[in-house]
């Protein structure tokens, strides 16, 4: 008798197992799978309001259409472009002048003489102070995409994210020479750029900051092309940049750190010369989810200039 | 100076080898919130198939070793020890892969998808035991396949259960046997695998559930023997029905039956037939007439399964990843998320898929199971009117005989004969 019950109670429980099998393949598939590998940054988008060391005192609204690069002269003239026009701002925000170019500029640069160069898909465009075209340089490789631009008194230098290198110009157009070429000799490791997004800027000592987006690092050049420094910081943490390619943008300010802003994680901070956070000057929250190319201008006192390509505003910041 | 180009040629080309300590990561590491680093991210070098073909040179050798332990040797001890080695080297080194019950599936999905290179390992793991049984009885069940030898080390009590109660349970290893042969035959899924109850331990990665299951099927085996082998194994259904046509299959006594009834007992499996008087047999007329209904019962039965099983094809295709998403798609339903777009929706989305184009797929599928669904309750069908003529068919036998079908050759009956090929001579 004991060993029927035995039995009678190991059986049901075998039907229970092809039972819970059976019930496993075909019921119990309702839900979604949950995506073990999904890409989730809310929460790195919260930060700590003590971090935030700026505050948005002025938005200027400039009527272009699309919105991609600002510059700021020795005046403090803001100059703004984007498709087909280029306006430049008084200190307080009114609009000085503005004119018309024949395609999208990617890119601006006012040179200590006032010439404005303009970064177009794969030319570059010289303009004077009013707006005449002066001359226009035809770039020597295929597959060209102008990303940026920095003027010095002799020289002018242009990011090309399509060909993964800095050009160096002379004031005339002339090719000088090539920066930032693989070359392992050199310890150059060549720049890595998934996304056209590249950006460029003459340091306070004179000498060439280009962002290596694709390692997340600022590397340093003589105009020779000789890598002197470079650092880099890989974090999804606000202490570095994470993704593809950030930042995607870098000014600098009179103190030598850099003001840089990022995509994917939109946000704009601020770094020491040598690479350590220091400060938030904007957090995701105020852009739009998915804003790419947040580029940077700072003035003589030090006020950070975001343009917002989304929103469509060039958005200032004054230290609190 | 050949011995010197040749030194220097070799160096050239180990100093090749350096060229990766100058790769850099093309993309930084993510970081996890968990604390959790990344490992360096290696390529693990394809299996050697010296290894494969060490596995089934090792196949081989353990049926031929099983084989000649329980026919020649009519050794239990032998084959148990074959058991503890299956278990250690096709389950615990080898982690139970390959293993020639879910082979069937390969085998099948290679027939009905040309696009599937079937690896040549997993042939001779399916044919290989095959062969085997058809000469020697399922010798393979008895010391080489990992599953059934992990249960047969653990089956430490065994109770006897009723003949018609193994008959009746006997028949869900030939539907999981047909619902296998559907699954692989239609690119759906490897059900054995996905529902091996002791791959997990093997692997010591079980998920709770296969942990649960697998645990429940080595405690219930204490008691019921083998219960995966005997009420679930697809595989072993397939030898089951070659085994029957074994013509070396193991005896349990080696010479003639003293109808001692010493081993009438022994069996766990309930796998040996015991004697049948002729006295028994039924009258003729009687027996005839119950052929002839069989003869008609079992067509009908075939018939019907088939209709049935066709009136479920869009049931049994349910699981089916593309028809899911169909239904998913076609229905708005999301599956069953209310907070956000379904990730396989967005899957779907970004691969640039029409929705035309995956129902016309769709529809292919389901085509496949409507005919499928035929087939499989067909099968189901003749399996359960073969159960019923068996168990009424009068088979005349004058001696306690392993049933071949049934028999898993474990070699535990021939310890309880006390007739020895040594005392016969002696005796004539």
């Amino acid at each position: 008798m004991k060993q029927k019950i035995t039995i009678g109670f190991l059986l049901v429980i075998l039907i229970g197992v092809i039972v819970v099998m059976w019930q496993d393949f075909y019921k119990s598939k309702n839900k979604s799978q949950k995506n073990p590998y999904e890409y989730n940054i809310d929460k790195l988008k919260n930060i700590d309001p003590e971090l935030i060391h700026y505050k948005e005192v002025l938005q200027l609204n400039p009527d272009i259409n699309e919105l991609i690069s600002i510059d700021i002269d020795d005046n403090d003239n803001i100059y703004v472009t984007g498709a087909g026009k280029v306006i430049t701002y008084r200190t307080n925000g009114t609009v000085s002048q503005s004119f018309e170019i024949d395609s999208t500029a990617y890119s601006i640069d006012v040179s200590n003489n006032g010439n404005i160069y303009l970064g177009m898909l794969n030319h570059i465009e010289v303009y004077d102070r009013t707006g005449n075209l002066k001359s226009r340089w035809k770039t020597l490789n295929e597959n060209v995409i102008t990303t940026s631009i920095a003027t010095t008194e002799n020289s002018v230098f242009v990011a090309d994210a399509g060909n993964k290198i800095v050009y160096h110009y002379d004031l005339e157009g002339n090719l000088r020479n090539e920066i930032g070429k693989k070359d392992t000799l050199k310890g150059v490791p060549g720049f890595i750029i998934p996304s056209p997004h590249f950006d460029l800027l003459i340091g306070n000592l004179g000498r060439l900051w280009v962002v290596n987006p694709g390692i997340h690092a600022f590397e340093n050049y003589d105009f020779d092309g000789n890598l002197i420094s470079s650092w880099e910081r890989t974090s999804m943490q606000l202490e570095g940049f994470s993704g593809c390619c950030n930042p995607s943008n870098i000014a600098i300010l009179s103190n030598g750190s850099f003001v840089t802003s990022e995509k994917g994680l939109e946000r704009v901070k601020v770094h020491s010369p040598s690479g350590d956070f220091k400060s938030v000057v904007a957090g995701p929250d105020i852009f739009e989810e998915g804003t790419k190319g947040i580029d940077l201008a700072v003035d003589s006192k030090d006020r950070i200039y975001v343009l917002d390509p989304v929103k469509k505003l060039v958005r200032i910041f004054e230290k609190k | 100076m050949k011995k010197k180009i040749a030194t220097i040629l070799l160096l050239a080309i180990i100093s090749l080898q350096v060229y990766n300590i100058y790769a850099i990561q093309r993309f930084p590491k993510p970081e996890f919130e968990s604390g959790h680093t990344q490992p360096p991210t290696v390529t693990p070098d394809p299996r050697a198939q010296a290894l494969d073909i060490l596995d089934t040179f090792v196949l081989v050798a353990a049926l031929s070793v099983v084989t000649w332990l329980v026919i020649k040797k009519r050794s239990r001890k032998g084959v148990f020890w074959m058991s503890v080695f299956a278990v250690l080297y096709f389950g615990f080194f080898r982690e139970g892969c390959i293993c020639s019950v879910g082979s069937l599936q390969n085998i099948t999905l290679a027939l009905f998808n040309p696009e599937y290179s079937i690896p040549l390992t997993a042939i001779a793991f399916f044919i290989l035991p095959i062969v085997y049984t058809l000469f020697f009885g399922r010798t393979f069940c008895a010391g080489v396949c990992p599953l059934g030898t992990l249960q047969d080390i653990f089956a430490l009590k065994p109770m006897s259960i009723k003949t018609w109660l193994e008959k009746v349970l006997g028949i869900i290893p030939f539907i999981y046997l047909g619902l296998a042969i559907l699954y692989a035959a239609t690119s759906t899924d490897f059900i054995i695998c996905r529902y091996d109850p002791f791959v997990g331990f093997f692997r010591f990665d079980a998920t709770f559930m296969m942990f649960s299951i697998g645990g429940v099927l080595l405690l219930t085996g204490i008691f019921i023997a083998r219960p995966y082998c005997r009420f679930l194994c697809p595989y072993g259904a397939l030898l089951n029905l070659v085994s029957r046509f074994s013509k070396k299959h193991i005896t349990i006594t080696p010479t003639e039956c003293i109808q001692c009834r010493l081993c009438e007992d022994s069996c766990p499996f309930e796998a040996i037939d015991k004697p049948v008087l002729l006295k028994e047999k039924e009258e003729r007329p009687i027996a005839v007439r119950r052929f002839l209904m069989y003869t008609i019962i079992i067509p009908v039965l075939i018939l019907i399964g088939g209709y049935t099983g066709s009136q479920f094809h869009e049931n049994l295709a349910s699981v089916n990843t593309k028809v899911r998403l169909a239904n998913e798609l076609l229905n708005e339903t999301n599956y069953g998320e209310t907070e956000q777009e379904a990730f396989e929706i967005t899957a779907f989305k970004a691969a640039g898929q029409s929705k035309e184009e995956l129902y016309n797929e769709v529809a292919a599928i389901i085509k496949k199971f409507y005919i499928g669904g035929w087939i499989l309750g067909g099968f189901i069908g003749l399996v359960f009117g073969l159960t019923l003529v068996s168990l009424t068919i009068f088979k005349y036998r004058e001696d306690y005989t392993p049933n071949k079908g049934t028999c898993l050759s474990c070699a535990r009956c021939v310890d309880y004969c006390p007739v020895l090929p040594e005392v016969k001579t002696e005796l004539q």
